[in-house]
């Protein structure tokens, strides 16, 4: 939680799901419900100054929290310090020579092209061209979808590279219809007065954003559902990690959000839609602004989450866990010993002169964990005649085996004999060489 | 709101083993990670589960001593990283790689290969 990436990845994607679901609502919902209203020149004005601060607000903060994540992320990939990424051209070689720098000046690009069109769209005078909303949907669009580019979905090879960015593309495009636009929502539900022409303009709005919902909803159920089955695998994977149990939570919320957005619809939907009672009207459209409140504030949790998902690895991981596939811990001598009864991924840390730790993974041949009753760990100096150090390795509870303490005298091609016992009398022999370096 | 309930349910129960990784980790190298081989490849091959970002992954050799053996920079498309080795006699190479997949996130390991009758 105190990496400062997992702030910056909220804000800006919360802050883009504002900017983006702002000029879905302001063409699907805000235009019809004016012209429904009577294009009443106040309320217009009214509302679309508050959907003005909205959008400037939200773009302002997408630009300040993309400039830190673009900076945050060119300090990881370089592995310099923050201050370092300003000198040597690194900023510009994240920008220009990865998929993600090249996200980050298309998204640039995309911010200015929205700006212009939203000052068209919002404009107090007049009412924006069907061209100016076409464009000023398409930039929002492709605003929130290109997120998909600066996090796990852009990796994948194969089938994976074409589908799980299009339904992440598919998410953020559905996550900004919905919740982003909660946001404009509850503004305009807060201007609404008891005037016939405010409560026709509340209604319209409602039920245009109740038939948005549906489809943004259920655009998010099976779109997540893919970037699940990419990033999680599996139900143990789920469940057994953190980024699993986290993504769970995200559901969770999620699901609050869908059950409070239920009740909107079946109950305080048909109360609004009832005007001739206006008080009655008046009484569910507050409940519906609270109720929308609620689910902004659920929605920021759920980016919060966000936030935190995409700098965790996948569960995906565990699911494949398989030590010679993943990072050796810096410092490290590893080595993977490969015959056909069975395998064996031997780690020692620090792999340099001094004491050291063994980890020992045993694997059969396909990967499965491999079930030894004992095993006995042997390193041998490379040096002729030397004493070979044999220890009996403890198996600890995540199913590896521990030898503590191992003296290493000298740097050089060391040779690490595994002996694994299977079953009464049934070894299995491991050996090979390793390179212990010298000390530092 | 019960019926979309139940679609999720048994979306989640369906969900079964995925076939998908995310990050870059080695797949499978040439030389194979571990073996040893009569005589000394003339380079070094490794495929990744993602595609990298060139400008911000590499690849090195090193002998027993920690000298290199590589021949400097590596070619590094799509998920596969190669690099040449120098004329290198019998002996235990150690490959390190660091890898920057495409989705922003850096791993990094390291592998053992023998030439000659070890």
């Amino acid at each position: 939680m105190s990496d400062p990436l997992v702030f910056v990845r909220a804000a800006h994607f919360a802050a883009t799901l504002v900017v983006a679901g702002s000029a879905f609502f302001i063409v699907f919902i805000a235009e019809p419900a004016f012209r429904k209203a009577g294009n009443d020149a106040l309320l217009r004005i009214a509302i679309r100054t508050q959907l003005a601060w909205t959008v400037w607000i939200g773009l302002a903060l997408t630009v300040i929290s993309g400039a830190a994540w673009l900076v945050l992320t060119a300090s990881a990939m370089a592995q310099q310090p923050v201050a370092g990424v300003f000198s040597g051209g690194v900023l510009w070689t994240v920008l220009s020579a990865t998929t993600f720098g090249n996200d980050w000046l298309v998204r640039s690009a995309l911010a200015c092209l929205l700006a212009g069109f939203f000052a068209a769209a919002l404009s107090r005078q007049r009412i924006a061209s069907r061209g100016i909303q076409s464009a000023l949907l398409m930039s929002a669009a492709a605003f929130a979808g290109s997120l998909a580019w600066a996090g796990h979905a852009a990796g994948g090879i194969a089938i994976e590279a074409t589908v799980h960015p299009l339904a992440d593309v598919l998410h953020l495009i559905a996550a900004a219809a919905w919740v982003g636009a909660l946001v404009p929502l509850t503004l305009l539900l807060s201007a609404v007065t008891p005037e016939t022409a405010s409560l026709v303009m509340a209604r319209t709005a409602t039920l245009r954003f109740s038939a948005l919902g549906i489809a943004s909803v259920a655009t998010l159920l099976v779109s997540g559902l893919i970037n699940t089955w990419y990033l999680a695998g599996s139900v143990p994977a789920l469940i057994g990690t953190d980024y699993g149990r986290l993504l769970l939570v995200k559901i969770a919320v999620f699901l609050c959000m869908v059950a409070v957005a239920a009740f909107n619809l079946l109950r305080l939907t048909p109360r609004i839609v009832n005007i001739d009672n206006a008080a009655v009207a008046l009484r569910a459209l507050r409940q519906l602004r609270r109720n929308a409140a609620i689910e902004v504030i659920a929605g920021a949790i759920v980016l919060a989450i966000v936030g935190m998902l995409g700098t965790l690895p996948p569960a995906i991981h565990a699911a494949h866990h398989h030590p010679s596939y993943e990072a050796v811990p810096a410092g490290a001598a590893f080595q993977h010993i490969h015959t056909e009864q069975g395998m064996a991924d031997v780690t020692v840390l620090p792999g340099r002169v001094g004491t050291a730790h063994a980890t020992i993974r045993l694997w059969t041949e396909d990967f499965e964990p491999l079930d030894a009753k004992a095993v006995t760990f042997t390193l041998a100096p490379p040096a002729p005649g030397s004493n070979p150090a044999t220890r009996a390795a403890a198996q600890d509870s995540d199913g590896a085996w521990q030898v503590d303490g191992i003296e290493l005298s000298q740097p050089g091609n060391w040779t690490v004999t595994v002996d694994v016992l299977l079953g009464s009398a049934k070894h299995l022999v491991l050996e090979a060489p390793i390179v212990i370096e010298a000390k530092q | 709101m019960r019926t979309l309930l139940i679609i999720v349910s048994l979306l989640f129960v369906a969900l079964g083993a995925g076939a998908a990784r995310a990050h870059a980790f080695l797949d499978h190298a040439a030389p194979l990670v571990g073996s040893t081989m009569a005589a000394a490849p003339h380079e070094v091959a490794l495929w990744f589960t993602q595609n990298l970002e060139p400008a911000f992954s590499s690849v090195e050799v090193t002998d027993g001593s920690g000298a290199r053996v590589d021949t400097g920079k590596a070619a590094i498309s799509a998920n596969t990283m190669r690099i040449g080795l120098k004329t290198v006699g019998a002996g235990t190479y150690r490959v390190r790689w660091h890898a920057l997949s495409v989705d922003t996130h850096t791993t990094e390991g390291s592998f053992t290969f023998h030439v000659g009758g070890q």
